[in-house]
């Protein structure tokens, strides 16, 4: 892979006297092919943004609209259902290391070519493909009182815990990290194990021959050519925790049982079509929006410190 | 091969020291094969559960019972209609594509070889929308498709789509179009062949591999879509096959081996266009660190 790509747009330099005659209708032709562009993201992601904000400050039920101000934010801040979504969001956080760690072990694995690894890094990839609206409904039969996780339970000898995990408040949220892992597999791979395509494979063979161990391998020569993609990955996988679940609780929970498994993203929905309150349910997306972009901009920092 | 790990060894026996490395190698080779078999066990899980699942009426599946039968698909279609839902994914997916591509080169090019003033402002503005995650401008969103009466076909869908997959193929589009030599650009203008003739005869065929990049990334992003389809088609007619299988499943009183039928059948265009063009798409994810 060769491409190049980083974000500031390079201008080049050198203008040949022809191209600055042209220069003018190449102007206008510039301008009139990112028109579509313009309006297309202007009218559908920049505008409802600002609308967003101006509707936080309302009460808004799709139709008319009554302006209360910054109490609606007080009022939301002090809306405990608000606080159980971001601590729900919180605590999936903790799936975050089990999103990277195992596709870190399976990419290292992969890498090591053994026999069958490209059927195998097939097989790997391949939920990568299906919806997670699917993977939601394997997973709830996964989960169910008669389904797979409990007879494998009694299979092995423990069929004392036999239990209903999407039921229960204290364990659905468990049930959705678990499949949030394994849905975000593929996709962590197949980043990992592109990093490792890109390491020189002499540095391994050298270290081996001065009698480095797979470990001290691992930790002082693998690990630190992964940072980048390891950095991009926890980035892509956190955002996903806050903005990419609606499909699993969707069909996995309904956000339940109570609230136990509402997310912000699933309290947007939830607030704006299930209760008709647009305008609390807007502000539940700047907030959402403020956290993503936060992790962005902390992400650009570190890559921004590490390459000047 | 182990001389500075153990120099006495070395030097007396040569012989045994390398075969006793390469049988706990090749130990090491066969834990790995395992661990990896049981991988592929867990992750190929999902598509054994429908399979074997749809195969069987809903009484065999509510009592456990091992039999099998056909029945769950010969009856699919009068509860999932999956015929015009899998046309209705195939619509708004080719239509968005369309839009995404053709509006995503025009731009690219513009950013990449005709730099006006201010183009590298407007281009990090288009690029930082990929930042805005759906739900944070979703309710607005709803309101003005909806006044538009958009809703009410499959362009309301369309259109949201396309406005969400234009930044990144902004971005890998303009990426690509740097690649190209300026003065290969000016000898087409001098040739006659005028900007819009450079765009689409010269700069867009060797645009390609991109091109191929957006198309997959966005077929398997939208058919596998399950919120912007649930709200911005409207018309239970209209939807998409991933929509109507989920809104079957809040009904919560289908039966189960039917939903599996469904996941099936819904799971297996994205799969093959997934298995077929897997490359693509790797290229796809990776773009932004291969520096």
């Amino acid at each position: 892979m060769s491409l190049t790509a980083s974000l500031s747009a390079s201008t080049s330099a050198r203008r040949t006297p022809r191209a600055s005659l042209l220069s003018k209708r190449r102007r206008r032709v510039g301008v009139m092919l990112i028109l579509p562009a313009l309006a297309l993201v202007g009218l559908l992601i920049a505008y409802p943004i600002g609308q967003a904000v101006y509707y936080s400050f309302t009460n808004w039920d799709g139709l008319t609209t009554q302006w209360v101000g910054p109490s609606a934010w007080v009022q939301a801040f002090h809306n405990p259902t608000m606080w159980t979504a971001l601590k729900n969001n919180g605590e999936l956080l903790l799936s975050v290391p089990f999103a990277l760690g195992i596709p870190l072990l399976v990419a290292v694995m992969l890498h090591q070519r053994v026999a069958g690894w490209k059927i195998f890094r097939s097989i790997y990839f391949l939920p990568t493909a299906i919806s997670w609206v699917v993977i939601g409904l394997v997973a709830e039969h996964f989960f169910a009182y008669s389904g797979t996780m409990n007879s494998l339970l009694s299979d092995i000898g423990f069929s004392g815990i036999h239990t209903n995990m999407l039921g229960q408040e204290n364990q659905a949220l468990i049930a959705l990290g678990v499949t949030f892992v394994f849905s975000m597999i593929g996709t962590n791979t197949m980043l990992f194990l592109t990093g490792l395509a890109t390491l020189d494979p002499s540095l391994e063979e050298a270290a081996r021959i001065d009698g480095a161990g797979a470990w001290r391998i691992f930790r002082h020569i693998t690990l630190p050519h992964l940072s980048r993609f390891i950095q991009l990955a926890f980035v892509m996988t956190v955002i996903s925790a806050f903005s990419a679940l609606f499909s699993l609780i969707f069909v996995m929970t309904g956000g339940g049982p109570g609230y136990s498994t509402t997310t912000m993203e699933f309290l947007v929905y939830q607030t704006g079509f299930n209760q008709s309150m647009f305008g609390t349910a807007a502000l539940y997306g700047i907030i959402l929006f403020v956290i993503t972009a936060l992790v962005g901009i902390i992400q650009l920092r570190l890559i921004g410190a590490k390459d000047s | 091969m182990t001389v500075l790990a153990s120099p006495p060894d070395a030097l007396t026996v040569n012989a045994p020291k390398p075969t006793r490395s390469l049988a706990r190698r090749r130990l090491g080779r066969t834990l790995i094969f395992v661990a990896m078999a049981i991988m592929a066990v867990i992750m190929l899980y999902p598509f054994a559960v429908m399979i074997l699942i749809s195969f069987k009426t809903n009484a065999q599946y509510l009592i456990g019972s091992s039999g099998t039968s056909t029945q769950t698909w010969q009856q699919i279609n009068a509860t999932l209609p999956i015929w015009q839902e899998l046309w209705n994914s195939t619509v708004v997916c080719s239509l968005s594509i369309l839009l995404i591509l053709v509006i995503g080169v025009m731009a690219g090019f513009s950013f990449a070889k005709l730099q006006f003033r201010g183009g590298n402002v407007v281009f990090l503005a288009i690029v930082s929308a990929m930042m805005v995650p759906l739900q944070a401008i979703l309710i607005p969103e709803f309101v003005n498709i909806a006044k538009t009466g958009l809703t009410n076909n499959y362009l309301g869908a369309v259109v949201v789509y396309a406005a969400l997959g234009t930044p990144f193929s902004i971005f890998l589009f303009t990426t690509y179009f740097r690649r190209i030599p300026d003065e290969l650009i000016e000898a087409g203008i001098v040739d006659g062949l005028g900007y819009w003739g450079v765009l689409w005869r010269l700069a867009m065929p060797m645009a390609l591999p991109a091109i191929a990049t957006v198309t997959v990334l966005q077929f398997i992003q939208i058919w596998d879509d399950l919120l912007v389809g649930l709200l911005f088609l409207q018309n239970p007619g209209e939807r998409t096959i991933t929509v109507g299988l989920a809104a079957l499943a809040a009904g919560h009183t289908t039966s189960i081996p039917l939903l599996m039928a469904g996941s099936l059948v819904s799971a297996a265009p994205a799969m093959i266009v997934y298995l077929v063009f897997q490359r693509f798409l790797v290229r796809g994810l990776t773009m932004g660190i291969d520096r």
